[in-house]
């Protein structure tokens, strides 16, 4: 802050120091020669200025020693010292690549013309609004390819992130972040108010300079920054408070109708789910301060956030705070960046199994006894879910701190070298308790508590020269550096029970009953450090405009990771592309521009775990102490290599502009833990290189730019995608995965991946009928006369099963709407997925009314339950067409005329409403589609990992997509009233 | 100028910095990378609740032991439920798992059903721990053992999968070996051990030459199946180096052989030693007590309702036999406060109503078994208090086992099921379960009486095989005369992993 005041302070006695003399002149357009109205002439490094009247003059007050910064939209801006001159007359040139986009890439930038990848620039305006608390929230159906998916709106989970399907089987699917050039930066620490623009590399070409990171594409997030030269300081107030009501119970039978399919009727009429959720009340604040000298820009902001889920208890406190200088020196040729970004928040998880059992518990049950004790009874898997939220805990803290440092210098006018610097730290402190009064934990356990902290630290240098020089009719940018980045993890883990109270909670651990009695099945404590995983690279890159039309980028990596093989570490990446402006060289009919590109680029993937090359031995304390062989490395774990190639063509045709891209994936040697003989290896699962996947596909945007009747303006614009994925090549040329899991359908696989085909189809049986003693009969779809729907049939000649779906959707389309009518602005975005479908997991446990056990479970409600049927054996009933078009963004907003005297230089307030109406056939709670599976933690299932935020992780399986599980928090639909104010 | 210089140095420490670090070396902290000796040889062992397994650096061979001996979806439940003695009823939506438990009942499995894959890994994890060990070690008693225990996987993979690939050495991928192949395997493994193990009772958890003989035992009496070639005089020989060693004998009481407190039972000859605390693995309680049992033992976490008797098999008992009262778990149940335990959720059909009764009548096998049917598998008794994981020892092989193998063996060899010698064994076990005494045998009541006495100890499938019995009906389980079902087949994910190594067996 005394930074600022300091440089206030000099720009004010800059403006001091010199006398004043009055000027005036007339700013004429170069190729008319008429005056020119509208035209700013401003005092560098000041704010005074003026602007031209209707005939191009102007006139006002300036020293000897000021420089006038004459600028007007689509003219190239000049500068001219005032020295002893009181009369002025300036020709401006006009310059329509002024209006070219810079678009932000590896290593640097381009102008967007000479781009030669599928890259995506998505600026302020063009973002979701509304109660956003994750940054890729704000590209959810705006760009071609990427799928933003977020099942159930639990404000404490993040979205899961595709672009262009799976782009690898076992290691990073997700695609890699860069946040103002920091690679492998958290979204989790930046503020969705603070973020300037957002791009999104698609393709392998485009993408290959950050190698095995950006495999899975790269997002490269740009946050606000001052401006220079500037017009001093700005601040500005953005705040929202948003209301998340539940956008679709599940309907489960009414007591009445529970009470007439046989349940037990224990007395009361209790709605669990109303009971469970609420209307969430968020409120969020910003604040940003930012402005810039000559030679120094800033901006400090701070974020507030203090969110409420639909479930209750759920949400998060957290408080975000960047700041961001900029300084330039050596006229220029020095170039320092900080930024400083800390997020704290405080997370209550809640329980989500509160909403799987609100589903599913007795509806004559009720929440209290009449003595005020919870109504609880052991039941299978089956908890009163209002005393599972008001009896335990399950909280969370995490802060994240970034830091990073650039340097820019340039050495000669065509050559620069930078160097970034960045850390980032993430630490975890979670705690849940568990009463010995809840049944749902804790019971006959004299109570539970667990505590875990994991500590996250992530540096990152890179250093790299560019040479940008222009020729007669090229122009050259070489690149070439070194980037080094490195990885720790450690994580504590303790579980203990026994304790003399249910008010100890999970600070009080020392007081545990476990600790005297030291049973080892009792007391859990664990930690764990992960080895530095460093990746170290050597890249190059070369950018050549030649003629004024042709465009050609080619780049290599040389990239080694710590996580392969000791003899397969190192990889080579090479990429290529090209691009050509037809316009440019011949008459293209009604197209006023047409670019035509192509790249190829190849990028490798890395395993998410480290030390899979390397044997590993447990210890465990059975019989006295015991080590053993726990894992067979292997050491000739290689990269997985990603070949893509992409073509795409860019054209504008009076006020449609747009682009088409397809392009071609093969993912070779993907890394994937699968099956291995244990006779031979001593384990029955080992890492390994394992197939290779095919993935093709089309994007297309078009924008029409502005229907527009006088005071009416309307801007559509559509995004369209469309991919198959094929397994070209696996060990197992046929199996199924998916495992339905508990009550009663273990064991029953229901997605099958073949060598040679499409990548998610679900499989079962098809359903055909209802035997007279309540079970399903299916149909002989092999036609041997005999029906053969047992598991261990589902793949073989006898079995009759089909495929009865698929679970990744044909079309995926984003349309957006901007329309502005006088001081009013409407955006309408619509989202819509079409050919997918989900498995409905609700109905295909709990629809069918089983008499035995009626009182287990209340019922799921559809229009295809059947009265008769009282088996639930998964088939073809529970799978779904989830086809969907829903308004998934509308926002209405008015902006005030400001006078010349407000102290306020704009307000605009705006109502949004986030997943207003979906149209779909689907039953389940949400349509969108399910690409990955986390398997059967929805019921009674084994969480086989937790992820670095302490959190449940069982690893996502890329080929089981199509599953909607029961642990899915309900989907919201929120209402927020959002005020921004700049001053 | 000063900034210049500044730049210059800053440039020059860039370059220096990027040519400086490319290592790559991954340094594992989290996790062991080698094997190595505990230094602290006590470690683990005062929390042994019943017992303590001796520090002799070759526990990793036995501990797989734990983890398939009494556990769900492993050995156990392939050797129990398909057979007559033991049972998961399909009961609405629980329990039906895409049928493989109702298949695995009448015999209708394939080889994708997961417990196969299961025993399969353990059998081979516990040999790799083996021949890891049998390279490291060099203490002529301890590699005895570890070669017998190793003969006992091998055992296990045999007598499920018949012919499999009998590797001896780390990372090693011989060719599959016929059955008989690996018979011979195991006969001179044991026999080579058996001079190098103790002469006395084991150590706890371990094995001396008494488990290695009462192995060889079995093997030979099951030879004829395995083999096709009868050994039952040998078996005999076998079976009496372990009479006659002195070293064992009948426990007074049935029930003290299995009770949680069981620990150097006088019947044991080789023990899975579980323990809560340092031998995690038996599961019995949750996976046969229905879920509101888990007030009558206070138990932390929830029962399955999963496993139970049939009816028929309950009743081969005779009352008085107490055996019968021992094994099984039936009637009204209640809290620790004498109170019933309800289930709220009690079938409609069910007349008992809420409060939890355990008949040993079932009212069908699927798709709706009452959830309060069949009497529960309560031979290895349930303490109060139980943590997740169970105290009793399982004996593999057992004093009384020895018996009647030895029994069966001279009935066969002289074709008598009435020879006096023969009689005499079983009745020195039916009287110590207060049942009356024998005057004749035949075959039936002599494989019933296996049943009564062995119950639960993974041995049915062998005995219902080797008397010709396995493909006889019993409650919903009807006739076969498949032969091919005497042998499981090998896992596919094992077939799939093998790349044409390994043959399927016939028939699947």
């Amino acid at each position: 802050m005394k930074r600022i005041l300091l440089i206030t302070f000099m720009l004010f006695s800059c403006m001091i120091i010199y006398a004043q003399n009055t000027i005036s002149g007339t700013i004429l357009d170069g190729e008319s020669g008429e005056g020119l109205p509208g035209v700013t002439i401003q005092i560098k490094g000041t704010t005074s200025g003026a602007s031209t009247d209707f005939n191009g003059s102007f006139s006002l007050s300036a020293s000897a020693d000021d420089i006038l910064v004459i600028s007007y939209v689509g003219y190239v801006t000049q500068e001219i010292t005032v020295g002893n001159r009181t009369t002025f007359d300036i020709t401006l040139q006009s310059d329509s690549e002024l209006l070219e986009e810079v678009v932000v890439v590896g290593y640097g930038t381009q102008d967007k013309k000479e781009i030669t990848s599928a890259v995506v620039s998505l600026d302020e305006e063009s973002f979701n609004i509304g109660n956003i608390n994750n940054p890729s929230q704000l590209l959810q159906g705006k760009v071609a390819g990427l799928s933003v998916y977020q099942k159930g709106s639990d404000p404490n989970s993040s979205p899961t992130i595709r672009l262009r399907g799976i782009s690898t089987v076992g290691s990073n699917t997700e695609p890699l972040v860069v946040i103002d050039g920091v690679i492998g930066a958290s979204l989790d620490n930046v503020d969705p108010n603070d973020i300037a623009s957002i791009n999104v590399l698609k393709d392998g070409s485009a993408a290959a300079i950050y190698g095995s990171r950006g495999s899975s594409g790269v997002i490269l997030v740009t946050t606000k920054q001052g401006k220079r030269g500037g017009a001093g300081i700005s601040a500005t107030y953005d705040s929202y408070v948003a209301a998340a009501t539940v956008a679709r119970n599940q309907p489960v039978m009414t007591r009445s109708e529970y009470i007439d399919a046989g349940g037990n009727d224990l007395g009361s009429n209790t709605d669990w789910q109303d009971e469970v959720t609420r209307t969430g009340i968020s409120h969020v604040h910003n604040i940003a301060i930012s402005g810039g000298s000559e030679n120094t820009t800033y901006r400090f902001s701070t974020n507030f956030r203090d969110i409420d889920g639909i479930l209750d208890k759920s949400g998060f406190d957290q408080i975000n705070a960047r700041a961001a200088i900029d300084h330039y020196a050596l006229n220029d040729r020095l170039n320092i960046k900080f930024n400083i970004s800390l997020t704290e928040r405080e997370s209550n998880f809640s329980f989500n199994e509160a909403l799987r059992y609100a589903v599913l518990y007795n509806p004559t049950a009720p929440i209290r006894l009449d003595n005020g004790e919870f109504f609880q009874a052991i039941l299978f898997d089956n908890f009163n879910p209002v005393a599972i939220l008001e009896q335990n805990q399950n909280l969370g803290k995490r802060k994240n701190l970034n830091f990073n440092a650039q340097f820019r210098y340039d050495i000669l006018d065509y050559l620069s070298v930078t160097a970034n610097y960045a850390k980032q730290y993430v630490n975890n402190f979670n705690g849940e308790f568990y009463p010995e009064s809840s049944f749902f934990r804790g019971l006959n356990r004299g109570g539970l508590a667990r505590r875990f902290t994991s500590d996250t630290e992530f540096t990152l240098f890179e250093s790299f020269l560019t040479y940008d020089k222009s020729f007669d009719n090229a122009n050259l940018t070489v690149t070439g550096g070194y980037s080094f980045q490195e990885d720790t993890y450690e994580d504590l883990y303790v579980e203990a029970g026994d304790f003399p109270s249910d008010i100890v909670g999970f600070n009080i651990l020392e007081t545990s009953g476990d600790l005297v009695t030291g049973s080892a099945s009792g007391l859990k404590i664990a930690s764990n450090q992960s080895p530095e995983e460093r990746i170290i690279a050597f890249f190059g890159r070369l950018n050549a405009t030649i003629d004024k039309g042709i465009y050609f980028n080619a780049s290599i990596r040389r990239e080694g990771s710590t996580k392969l093989g000791k003899d397969n570490q190192w990889g080579t990446f090479p990429a290529f592309g090209a691009g050509i402006d037809i316009s440019q060289y011949v008459i293209t009919g009604p197209f006023n521009a047409l670019k035509l590109r192509a790249g190829y680029g190849v990028t490798g993937s890395l395993p998410r775990d480290a030390g899979l090359s390397q044997d590993l031995y447990k210890y465990s304390a059975d019989g006295g102490g015991t080590v053993s062989f726990d894992r067979a490395g292997n050491e000739d774990l290689k990269w997985e290599e990603k070949a893509e190639t992409n073509l795409g063509l860019d054209f504008s045709a009076g006020k449609i502009n747009g682009s088409i891209d397809v392009y071609n994936r093969d993912i070779n040697d993907f890394i994937l833990e699968r099956e291995v003989e244990t006779s031979e290896f001593g384990t029955n699962r080992r890492v390994e290189n394992a197939g290779k996947l095919n993935t093709q596909g089309i994007e297309v945007a078009l924008n029409y730019t502005s229907v527009n009747t006088g005071d009416f303006s309307w801007t559509p614009g559509i995004v369209l995608s469309s991919y198959k994925t094929t397994l070209d090549e696996f060990e197992i040329d046929e199996s199924t995965r998916g495992n339905l899991g508990a009550p009663g359908q273990n064991g029953t696989n229901i997605i099958r991946v073949a060598v040679g085909e499409e990548i998610g189809q679900i499989w079962g049986p098809r359903f055909a009928g209802v035997n007279d003693d309540g079970t399903p009969t299916f149909a002989d779809l092999n036609g041997d006369g005999v029906i053969t729907t047992d598991q261990g049939s589902a793949i073989l000649p006898e079995g009759d099963f089909e495929q009865l779906g698929s679970g990744i959707p044909d079309i995926e389309l984003g349309w957006t709407n901007q329309m502005t009518y006088k001081k009013w602005d409407l955006n309408m975005f619509f989202r819509a997925a079409f050919g997918h479908s989900l498995v409905n997991t609700y109905r295909a446990f709990y629809e069918p009314i089983d008499p035995g056990a009626i009182n287990s479970y209340n019922r799921i409600k559809s229009d295809e339950q059947l009265p008769d049927l009282e088996v639930a054996q998964f088939s073809s009933l529970y799978v779904e067409k989830a086809n969907f078009f829903r308004l998934d963004n509308v926002t209405l907003g008015y902006s005030f005329d400001m006078s010349n005297s407000s102290a306020f230089s704009r307000i605009r307030l705006y109502f949004n409403v986030q997943n207003a109406f979906t149209i779909t056939g689907y039953q389940g709670i949400d349509p969108d589609p399910v690409l990955q599976d986390l398997g059967t933690i929805d019921n009674g299932g084994v969480v086989n990992d937790i992820d670095e935020d302490g959190r449940p992780d069982n690893r996502p399986d890329v080929l089981a997509p199509g599953i909607d599980r029961r642990y899915n928090y309900f989907t919201a639909r929120t209402f927020t009233f959002g005020v921004n104010i700049g001053f | 100028m000063k900034m210049r210089n500044l730049s210059n140095l800053l440039l020059g420490s860039i370059l220096i910095f990027s040519l400086g670090c490319t290592d790559l070396e991954e340094d594992i902290q989290g996790d062991f990378t080698e094997d190595f000796d505990p230094d602290n040889s006590g470690v683990g062992q005062s929390d042994n609740v019943n017992g303590s397994v001796p520090a002799d650096g070759i526990n990793a061979a036995f501990s797989p032991l734990l983890q398939s001996s009494a556990n769900h979806n492993n050995y156990f439940s392939i050797q129990e439920v398909s057979t007559d003695e033991v049972v998961i009823t399909q009961k609405g939506g629980d329990w039906f798992d895409g049928g493989i438990w109702l298949r695995m009942h009448r015999h209708e499995w394939t080889s994708t059903h997961p417990a196969f894959n299961n025993a399969w890994n353990n059998s081979y994890e516990g040999i790799t721990e083996a021949n890891r060990l049998i390279d490291a070690i060099t203490d002529v008693a301890a590699l005895a053992q570890l070669r017998t225990v190793r003969a006992y996987y091998y055992w296990r993979l045999m007598d499920l999968f018949g012919g499999v690939k009998i590797v001896t050495e780390s990372e090693d991928d011989p060719d599959q070996a016929s059955r008989t192949e690996v018979f011979n395997f195991i006969e001179a493994e044991l026999k080579a051990a058996i001079p190098d193990l103790g002469t006395g009772r084991p150590d706890y958890g371990r094995v001396s030459q008494g488990g290695a003989y009462a192995l060889l035992t079995r093997l030979y009496l099951n030879a004829e199946v395995y083999t096709g070639t009868a050994k039952w005089q040998e078996a005999i020989d076998a079976a009496d180096e372990v009479i006659n060693s002195g070293m064992y004998s009948l426990s007074p009481s049935y029930a003290d052989v299995f009770a949680p407190d069981n620990v150097d039972n006088a019947e044991h000859i080789w023990v899975v030693p579980f323990d809560e605390a340092t031998g995690a693995g038996m599961n019995l309680a949750q996976m046969t007590l229905h879920y509101p049992s888990q007030l009558t033992y206070d138990l932390a976490e929830q029962p399955w309702n999963g496993y139970s008797t049939l009816e028929e098999f309950y009743n081969s008992y005779a009352d008085g036999d107490s055996r019968k009262a021992n094994n099984f778990l039936v009637g009204p149940q209640t809290d620790l406060n004498e109170n019933p335990i309800l289930d709220v959720a009690f079938d409609p059909a069910d007349e008992d109503g809420a409060p939890v009764n355990y008949t040993p009548a079932i009212n069908e096998l699927e798709p709706s078994g009452s959830r309060q049917a069949g009497a529960r598998l309560g031979k290895f008794s349930f303490k109060i208090g139980q943590q997740n994981e169970m105290d009793n020892d399982y004996p593999l092989f057992r004093y009384g086992g020895v018996l009647l193998d030895k029994a069966e063996a001279v009935a066969r060899r002289d074709g008598n099921w009435a020879s006096s010698e023969s009689l005499m064994l079983v009745n020195q076990l039916r009287s110590r379960a207060s049942a009356s005494t024998l005057t004749t045998i035949d075959e039936d009541v002599f494989l019933a009486e296996r049943g009564r006495e062995l119950f639960i100890e993974s041995l049915r499938r062998n005995d219902l095989i080797r008397f010709g019995k396995w493909g006889a009906k019993w409650w919903e389980k009807s006739a076969h005369s498949n032969a091919n079902l005497n042998l499981m087949p090998i896992p596919q994910e094992q077939i799939d992993a093998a790349n044409g190594t390994l043959n399927q067996n016939p028939g699947y």
